[in-house]
């Protein structure tokens, strides 16, 4: 076994590289942190130091301070669940069909929810925003909602079949032989031993709506924008207000990276089965 | 209940919606294509055939920016897959103990590209951007304002690419690393014990052994990248001087900005369709090639 010899100088080299890289990989978002936790007037200076001189909170007082800012991550997180619990409700019965009893119609219908995956958002929020506006749902929460909803549905679907999937169709059998009609060895049978799968679901539709941006920006002005936008408008509102601009990104960013985190083997799994199937 | 009425109605909830707001919506934009429709009044709209779609052929700036988009997707999924690969081969090397590197590695996972796109703008941007200052350092360029990443209108396209590599190498990574492991060890030993080098043993084996892995990622990728909006949007909003603007941000400043919503819907459905189009060729192929 002279490859697993302690100082292998290939092996050294390796070890080397691959430290480098995941270091030089993670040092963007360290400098975002650190320039977050820098005063204000440091996060301008000319030259840029990485490690901030002196530590402060002041660009996250300033942030939580900004008018509308809170409200926003608010706004993001109730649009956020709603859109979670929306498309859990429409997709996960349409899932369980398509994967125990497959037919045309259902393979039909996830083609369909494939197709949906490749449709850019901007040719959905053009006629979206001209429906939004007749149906008076404009900077409404539940027009937000029900336009998150339409990408999330489509994803839920595909991940909740693969879920079903596992599941032995002798299962459903069983129950309909001890009586169990067929919603029932749905909702009673099938449902409870799946609560993995149904919590990462969840997890990816909650994060598309947290994350999304163009409908956001298209279908909110005032009183229901999202984190994002309001991240965004930082932009142009207070020119280059680079401090805070970062806290809020770190606080908008954090929370997601520390599910990442607890949840790595999940998420691989779900993005990974997400490329193969789509 | 027989199985067929169960089966309907668990699919109804989504049917309807996605009726609703995939399928209608949809309708609507190729509907209002053939229409000369202002946003402020939809009602009042007049019938034109496809002037916007010759409208839409023949603009300049829809062009350019059809082309930018092209331009941006191969340069992006080129580096994505470079580094991508690259790592996942560092990773496989290093296999037991790559696990933290595994970990750090999916940390920007689930980031927003917004998050990516503004942790970019500061780092590249003028004056203050750090990238310039450690190249300098470094002795690679002169000056720290020797490169205006994303105010040169020559390279702005390509610097706001950078965002976009740095979030996605990790999901290109982590996948190819899932796909080498799927690869028996004792094909690679028996070529090594053949006495097969490196160089020959990636290229003759893991690689085709990769292939269908790889032609995922290109698909899923490819089709992110074509449609990018807010990445780039946050970055310059298309500037300067409409120098990174993309497809998805045409067809947005055409209807908020220009409230033209006849020639937004028709380049919005050309999009679509070209992106269908791709889409479909690539499945065909992968499931063909899947099948063979």
């Amino acid at each position: 076994m002279s490859d697993r010899a302690p100082y292998d100088l290939g092996k050294v080299i390796i070890h080397a590289v691959a430290l480098l890289l995941v270091l030089s990989y993670a040092l963007p978002y360290l400098y975002l942190v650190s320039t977050a936790l820098k005063p204000a007037v440091d996060v301008q200076q000319i030259p840029p130091s990485f490690f901030p001189q002196r530590l402060s909170l002041e660009n996250f007082t300033s942030v939580i301070g900004t008018v509308g800012l809170p409200e926003a991550f608010l706004n993001s997180a109730i649009v956020a669940v709603l859109t979670t619990l929306l498309s859990l409700v429409i997709a996960v019965p349409a899932a369980y069909v398509s994967a125990l009893y497959r037919r045309r119609l259902t393979m039909l219908f996830m083609l369909f929810a494939l197709i949906t995956r490749m449709v850019p958002a901007v040719s959905l929020g053009v006629p979206l925003f001209q429906i939004m506006k007749t149906l008076g749902l404009l900077d409404t929460t539940i027009g937000l909602v029900l336009a998150h909803t339409s990408t999330a549905v489509p994803l839920a679907m595909l991940l909740m079949a693969a879920f079903f999937e596992g599941v032995p169709k002798e299962l459903e059998e069983a129950a309909r032989v001890d009586g169990c009609t067929r919603f029932g060895a749905f909702w009673h049978i099938v449902l409870p031993v799946m609560p993995s799968g149904i919590a990462i679901t969840a997890l990816f539709s909650f994060i598309a709506s947290w994350n999304e941006f163009l409908y956001a920006l298209l279908l909110t002005s005032e009183s229901s924008k999202t984190a994002p936008i309001v991240i965004a408008e930082f932009n142009s509102v207070y020119g280059l207000a680079w401090g805070p601009m970062t806290a809020a990104a770190v606080l908008y960013s954090l929370p997601v990276i520390l599910v990442t985190l607890l949840l790595q083997k999940q998420i691989v799994g779900g993005l990974t089965f997400g490329a193969v199937k789509g | 209940m027989t199985e067929r009425r169960f089966v309907l109605l668990m699919l109804m909830p989504a049917m309807l919606f996605l009726g609703l707001l995939v399928v209608y919506p949809v309708a609507l934009l190729v509907y209002n294509s053939f229409f000369d429709v202002k946003l402020i009044d939809p009602a009042s709209r007049v019938f034109v055939g496809l002037a916007n779609y010759v409208e839409a052929l023949t603009s300049k700036r829809i062009l350019e920016s059809a082309v930018r988009t092209l331009k941006y997707s191969v340069f992006a999924l080129f580096f994505e897959l470079v580094f991508g690969l690259g790592a996942a081969l560092l990773f496989a090397a290093i296999a037991r103990h790559s696990h933290w590197h595994r970990t750090i590695f999916a940390l920007p996972l689930m980031i927003s590209p917004i998050v990516a796109g503004l942790l970019w703008r500061f780092l590249l941007v003028g004056n203050i951007g750090i990238l310039n200052y450690g190249l300098a350092a470094l002795g690679i360029i002169p000056d720290p304002g020797a490169i205006k990443w994303l105010s040169d209108t020559d390279i702005v396209i390509y610097s706001v690419a950078a965002a976009d590599i740095w979030l996605t190498t990790s999901f290109v990574a982590l996948v190819s690393y899932a796909g080498l492991m799927n690869i028996p060890r004792d094909v690679l030993e028996a070529a090594r014990i053949d006495g097969t080098n490196a160089i020959n043993r990636f290229w003759y084996i893991t690689l085709p052994m990769l292939r269908p892995v790889l032609a995922v990622v290109v698909v899923v990728r490819g089709i992110d990248a074509l449609k990018t909006f807010d990445l780039i949007w946050i970055q310059t909003q298309g500037g300067p001087r409409q120098q990174s603007e993309v497809l998805s941000m045409n067809i947005y400043q055409r209807m908020v900005r220009y409230g033209d919503l006849g020639q937004a819907s028709a380049t919005a459905t050309l999009f679509l369709l070209v992106m269908i189009g791709i889409a479909g060729l690539a499945y065909w192929k992968i499931w063909r090639a899947d099948r063979v």
